[in-house]
């Protein structure tokens, strides 16, 4: 990767990471002091971080000849830039502000963990060599972004339920049954995009490995963590789990794809392990 | 008799019922998560040295060293499709009348009134109706009056979204059969060798020739490709296709896929007795060469360096590259170390009558060798699984009806009604914004 194209994504890497830790304070303040006009400047800064964290990728992607989702570093600023797009969706589609208050320090979280690896741009190892990685990765990067917005929701709901209601809350925070069918819709998003990561991880380790399911532990916690949801989406159905319980379940869920990403990879070994 | 029937109708109730589909997930989520924390096919000895005699026990005992072929996960797997199978077929009449139903336009008010949720509200005449269900994303409205003579609008869309659990059960079955059967009836081989070998594939008719083999490098020594030309030949038949197989495009030929799995060094060795040439074998790092005419001695090819370095912990390669080709050996005789040491090109080794040469290294190639007839149909399932999903989440059913107020003289407007089980709160908001006039 050419020195340049190194340093102008790292440059774009620590100002994204600055916009959205001031988007998370301006978010906190908007949310804690109950003041609009922090959310006004919040939803900006992160919006201008989500596309300057988009020119980053794009850069260390030319940089790399590749698509920047390969490794512990890749993927951890791919999965903050994942979940910050649909947070953005929803926060535009829900009209719904407040998500912001409580995804953008999961982003923050997430990217701040990328900067604590490695950015060195290493050549793939023929296995990792396939279209199929763009797929993969970026199906996953949606799915896991989803999980994380439906768990944001579920904390705002778990939170609301303890809050004396007011105007500020009338006016930004969706009543129950709305946080509850957002946090339903993320949940229905992720879980279909981590179908799509399953399935095409295993088209592609058919054609790399010679065999489409081996029992890695990164596999079995995509199995897992597909199981998790759908027992949460057949236990709304069966046993009318909405609201609090179903709140609950999106954070268990969200617990279970966070150590489905690290977890795995760190304490794991398997195809997917980075150490 | 009676008694008999109760049971069996008790039986499948409970087998085709989401509980059981629910407690069968849980259980086999917490199985997969042990499986995955407990290291896999160890030996007893293996678990006893990190854990305890006693755990080490308990381990074997229930499968949990194999947790994914043991026959109580087996067992879940089985009653999982049972019960994915049992509860699709109980539902294909509610799901069919559904479909059906929501097919027609309801024919008097009452009908739609029942299903309508609801969610109601007034309007002038049948063209704002209209211009309602077209803004709520009704492109299609029937047109019809109810038995009692009244004018109708209807439109319909997601009756396909009726199928979308259906679908997404089906597909996991199918995936789970596929995987299943595939496991049980599966063809795996490996075979290794040098370019120029001809290896038989397992207990089938057919001889892989290794034709040519390359490890492409990049400037920095990390390796970009491993490729390997490869001719195989039926031998009952004559007939042979020849094709290059590299990490990531495996070679198909005869229902056969041939993995470019890995790779590893090889070398010859020659040994010369009294002077003459005995033996020259190609042999693997790791393998060994038994001398023809004593075969109590055998010399081992333990380790292969490209490019030798001595360290203080012992040999290294300092490269991947053929720079100092470096053999570690050992010998034993009658089972017993004779002697191990590290010869670099032209060095040799002694053992009384015998000299040992070590030569032309090269890579070898493992080829990983499979046939899976099932694996379309666990590819068809998920894909039938994603199918499903979307089915579900992205086309739920919705309905609205516009029915002319009153009868005869007395009509005064219009009600429509909307119906989106699915949508909830999402899509009663809607239906409000667009009927109170801030839909557009």
């Amino acid at each position: 990767m050419a020195i340049n194209n190194l340093a102008i994504e790292n440059g774009l890497f620590t100002v994204t990471m600055l916009l959205y830790f001031a988007a998370m304070i301006l978010y906190f303040i908007f949310f804690a002091m109950q003041r609009e006009r922090p959310a006004s400047i919040a939803a900006i800064l992160q919006t201008v971080g989500f596309a300057l964290h988009t020119a980053a990728l794009i850069i260390r992607g030319i940089g790399a000849g590749r698509l920047p989702m390969t490794n512990q570093y890749e993927f951890a600023t791919s999965f903050a830039w994942g979940l910050c797009l649909v947070c953005l969706i929803f926060v535009h589609r829900y009209q719904f502000r407040v998500l912001g208050t409580f995804a953008t320090p999961v982003i923050f979280l997430i990217i701040g963990y990328a900067a604590m690896q490695s950015k060195d741009v290493r050549e793939l190892m023929p296995a990792l060599r396939s279209g199929w990685l763009g797929f993969h990765v970026s199906t996953a990067i949606i799915a896991y972004g989803a999980f994380g917005v439906s768990f944001a929701v579920s904390m705002i709901f778990l939170l609301r339920e303890r809050m004396k209601d007011n105007d500020f809350l009338k006016k930004h925070v969706p009543q129950k049954e709305k946080l509850d069918m957002i946090s339903y819709r993320a949940v229905s998003l992720g879980l279909l995009f981590l179908s799509f990561t399953i399935v095409t991880g295993a088209i592609w380790a058919e054609r790399a490995w010679g065999t489409y399911w081996s029992w890695d532990p990164k596999e079995t916690w995509s199995l897992v963590t597909w199981i998790i949801y759908a027992v949460y989406l057949h236990l709304r159905l069966r046993r009318g789990w909405k609201d609090r319980s179903a709140a609950i379940f999106a954070v268990i869920g969200f617990i279970c794809v966070i150590f489905t990403y690290i977890g795995v990879n760190t304490f794991l070994p398997g195809v997917h392990s980075y150490k | 008799m009676g008694d008999i029937v109760t049971t069996v109708k008790k039986t499948w109730k409970i087998i085709s019922s989401m509980g059981f589909a629910i407690g069968l997930l849980v259980i086999l989520a917490v199985s997969c998560a042990l499986g995955s924390f407990l290291p896999q096919g160890e030996t007893y000895a293996a678990y006893a040295e990190a854990y305890s005699e006693r755990t080490a026990g308990w381990i074997v005992a229930l499968g949990l060293d194999d947790v994914y072929h043991s026959p109580w996960f087996l067992a879940m797997a089985a009653f999982l499709c049972l019960n994915l199978l049992a509860c699709n077929l109980v539902r294909i009449p509610q799901i069919l009348r559904r479909f059906r139903a929501a097919g027609e336009m309801p024919r008097t008010a009452a009908a739609a009134e029942a299903a309508a949720d609801q969610l109601t509200a007034a309007c002038r005449d049948s063209h704002q109706a209209e211009e309602w269900m077209h803004s709520l994303g009704f492109r299609k409205i029937r047109t019809g009056t109810t038995e009692d003579g009244r004018e109708c609008r209807y439109g319909v869309r997601g009756r396909a979204g009726l199928w979308g659990a259906w679908v997404c059960h089906l597909g996991v079955l199918l995936l789970i059969l596929g995987f299943g059967l595939g496991q049980t009836m599966k063809q795996e081989y490996t075979v290794y060798g040098l370019p120029g070998d001809s290896l038989q594939v397992g207990d089938t008719s057919y001889v892989v020739t290794i034709e040519d083999f390359t490890v492409d490098l990049r400037e920095d020594d990390t390796v970009e490709q491993y490729t390997a030309d490869i001719t195989v030949r039926d031998v009952s038949t004559g007939e042979s296709h020849r094709d290059t197989t590299s990490v990531n495009s495996p070679a198909r030929m005869f229902g056969l896929t041939f993995y470019q799995n890995s790779t590893g060094w090889a070398a010859g060795i020659r040994v010369d007795k009294n002077g003459e040439l005995l033996q020259d074998e190609n042999v693997c790092a790791g393998d060994y060469l038994t001398v023809a005419d004593l075969p109590d001695l055998v010399i081992m090819l333990t380790a292969f360096y490209p490019d030798l370095r001595m360290t203080d912990q012992g040999p290294v390669s300092a490269s991947s590259a053929l720079n100092n080709p470096g053999y570690l050996y050992m010998v034993y005789y009658q089972g017993q170390v004779l002697g191990m040491n590290v010869l670099t090109e032209g060095e040799q080794v002694t053992i009384d009558d015998y000299t040992v040469t070590f030569h032309d290294p090269q890579n070898y190639t493992l080829l990983q060798i499979r046939r899976d007839p099932f694996t379309p149909l666990a590819l068809l399932g998920g894909l039938v699984t994603i199918l499903g999903l979307l089915l579900a989440f992205y086309f739920p059913l919705t309905q609205v009806w516009a029915v002319e107020d009153g009868s005869g003289e007395e009509l005064n407007g219009w009600t429509v009604r909307g119906r989106c089980p699915k949508g909830g709160i999402l899509f009663r908001e809607r239906f409000k914004e667009v009927t109170q006039g801030d839909g557009n």
